[in-house]
């Protein structure tokens, strides 16, 4: 019962922790404001949410995997292997519409890897995304040969960058996908069954739900929206670098943690993963419009992390705390 | 039939490793034998100290249990390095460097121990979070420039050899892991690591005060980092803030070849430290064929998925 009523408050309205994000995205915005006059303009407000849309969608698969207890560490690299895919199709003067189906195609793969090494393997997720980490960078480097592929044709972007009845694509896409996962969440058993394997495997196993379907499949959708994500990349940049990804498997389980999906399992908030992606992404361009050196925000995501779930910690401990682990 | 196991399980390993090491000697010597003199094994070992040190700390951490792993080692070590140096320069008398230097990362592994006991966070995700901090902040304190002004003193202990065996594997590297491999064979604090590590119920029921054994071993896996910092400014001449990177994938992958158990309980540091010599071989043998470095990562990282899905595969068909 607990979790059904997790499901409702988590996935459903807006609870204290989402209310609380919405707020401390405003606050960050205003202090920025003050601070910066670059801050407050159209421009920079545009810049901060193009960079979000990949973060929206990756951030959309991590914020399945740590509600079932998983997580992918490896997710940035496989952006950068879908986005090497798309260029690559893209380069040789393919369709768009073929790289539209190259992104998704080589992220559901690479989901299909993964979830082999983790979920048929039993290795656990840390440790076997770790070492897949290690093998997807230097096939990035290796499929690269060295060198950026820069100077992609635009085809791609025109697809991409164009408006449906005043939408535009990515934001629409970025709706479609939450509202999919939503629906699966909350009118389908997936949701029950993804909590449930999060609360405690075990006890997800032994009350009969199909527990390695179910994880395995959270890993392919994860690695669906990598490559959805990609194709928004090559749409937007054109051109694909080195360090690809590299800083964005810890931007995203830090706006999930931010936005109240438990890494404990059995809890997971939507819109908290949108409002956690939104304030990180806030926060990262305002902290280097105001002057801070850029290496300076792994520290701050890292900071972010710790700091989240050592409060929710000291919370817990208070008696009657608000933010209490749903344990059922 | 445990007992049998237990037994089987190390000298199994140490064999498994023996007879890679091998392959790999051969097979580079088929391919290169000129590779094969006193400075390669120098070399060798000479790199092998740094992981050694990390992949120790690596291992009595996971040997604990309780899903223990730290991630943050490769941070610890370059922010150890740093804040050492960057003492060194705000006037601190050289004679404490080393100190200094094993302190700070010691600090660093204990943050790490109070945030998996004390606040008792998931260690994956504590030292996930600590390692992009400690990392991030190595490099974003100097800017990425290396730090530079070692004593004379100790780039003759770091850069010194013996027989071809250069100082710091010998007087650190072996010393720390015949200790660790002492004390976990033959006292009470060893049998009291394999126990929570191996069932941390029983463990606490029997009294075994599992969370001050715990924080202890995440101090002294900084403590680890700290040494293997300062074996780098002592060996390269300078503090390097990136030193660290990839330590985490090399160390887990050193401790799971080395056989310990990635839930806790089963495994020695003498597998730890033949899988560091395996490791480090393969990798200068890679070196020396021309072979780009980017692929080492790849390789470490598809050695540490094999090893595991190879674990529990031997474990399926044993029960």
């Amino acid at each position: 019962m607990n979790v059904v009523r997790q499901l409702g408050n988590g996935v459903f309205s807006m609870n204290g922790r989402e209310w609380s994000l919405l707020v401390a995205c405003l606050v960050a915005i205003v202090i920025f404001s003050v601070a910066s006059p670059h801050y407050a303009t159209s421009g920079n407000a545009a810049t901060v949410l193009r960079n979000s849309v990949e973060l929206l969608l990756i951030g959309l698969g991590m914020t399945l995997l740590l509600a079932m207890g998983g997580i992918d560490v490896s997710i940035g690299i496989v952006m950068g292997l879908a986005a090497i895919a798309i260029g690559r199709v893209l380069g040789a003067g393919g369709n768009p519409l073929l790289a539209l189906i190259a992104g998704p195609l080589v992220g559901a793969l690479l989901g299909c890897v993964t979830a082999t090494v983790v979920v048929i393997g039993r290795v656990p997720a840390i440790v076997g995304t770790l070492g897949l980490l290690g093998v997807y960078r230097t096939a990035v480097f290796v499929l690269l040969g060295g060198q950026w592929l820069s100077g992609l044709p635009s085809s791609l972007t025109e697809v991409l960058a164009t408006s449906v009845l005043g939408v535009p694509v990515p934001a629409l896409a970025i709706t479609i996908a939450y509202l999919a996962v939503w629906l699966a969440l909350r009118r389908t058993p997936y949701g029950l069954h993804l909590l449930a394997i999060g609360n405690s495997e075990e006890k997800a196993r032994l009350s009969g739900i199909p527990v390695i379907k179910i994880r395995f499949m959270t890993f392919v959708v994860s690695g669906v929206l990598t490559g959805i994500a990609a194709m928004f990349y090559v749409a937007t940049y054109r051109n694909v670098e080195m360090t690809i990804g590299s800083t964005l498997a810890l931007d995203a389980i830090a706006a999930v943690i931010l936005g109240g999906t438990s890494i404990l399992g059995g809890r997971c908030s939507l819109i908290g993963t949108v409002l956690g992606v939104l304030l990180l992404r806030i926060l990262q361009n305002g902290l280097l419009l105001i002057g801070v050196p850029s290496l300076w925000q792994p520290v701050v995501t890292g900071v972010l992390i710790i700091g989240v779930l050592g409060f929710e910690a000291v919370c817990n401990r208070l008696p009657l705390g608000r933010f209490q682990r749903a344990r059922a | 039939m445990k007992t049998l196991r237990n037994l089987q399980g190390p000298a199994l390993t140490l064999a498994l490793l023996c007879a890679l090491w091998l392959i790999v000697i051969v097979g580079l010597l088929a391919l290169k034998p000129s590779v094969f003199n006193l400075g390669t094994v120098t070399t060798i070992l000479q790199f092998s100290t740094i992981l050694a040190l990390v992949g120790l700390g690596q291992g009595l951490v996971i040997v604990a249990g309780g899903a223990g792993i730290d991630l943050s080692v490769g941070g610890a070590v370059s922010l150890s390095a740093i804040v050492a140096m960057l003492c060194l320069k705000l006037g601190l008398p050289p004679v404490l460097l080393p100190a200094v230097c094993i302190l700070a990362g010691a600090m660093l592994g204990a943050l790490n121990g109070w945030l998996v006991n004390g606040l008792a966070l998931l260690p994956f995700i504590a030292t996930l979070g600590t390692f992009f901090v400690y990392s991030g902040a190595a490099l974003a304190v100097t800017g990425g420039a290396a730090q530079a002004g070692v004593p004379p003193w100790l780039l003759l202990w770091g850069r010194g050899v013996v027989m071809g065996i250069p100082l710091p594997f010998l007087t650190l590297a072996i010393p720390c892991f015949a200790l660790a491999g002492l004390v976990l064979m033959s006292t009470a604090w060893g049998r009291w690591i394999y126990a929570m590590g191996f069932n941390e119920r029983s463990a606490r029921l029997v009294g075994i005060p599992v969370d001050r054994v715990r924080f202890i071993l995440y101090a002294l896996s900084g403590a680890l980092a700290g040494a293997a910092g300062l074996v780098s400014i002592a060996w390269l001449g300078s503090g390097r803030p990136n030193i660290g990177q990839n330590l985490e994938l090399e160390s887990l992958t050193a401790a799971m070849l080395g056989g310990i158990a990635i839930t806790g309980g089963r495994g020695g540091v003498g597998g730890v430290f033949a899988a560091v010599l395996l490791l480090v071989t393969l990798k200068t043998g890679l070196l020396q064929l021309n072979i780009n470095t980017v692929w080492q990562v790849g390789i470490v990282g598809a050695l540490l998925v094999f090893v595991l899905l190879a674990d529990r595969l031997s474990q399926r068909w044993r029960s």
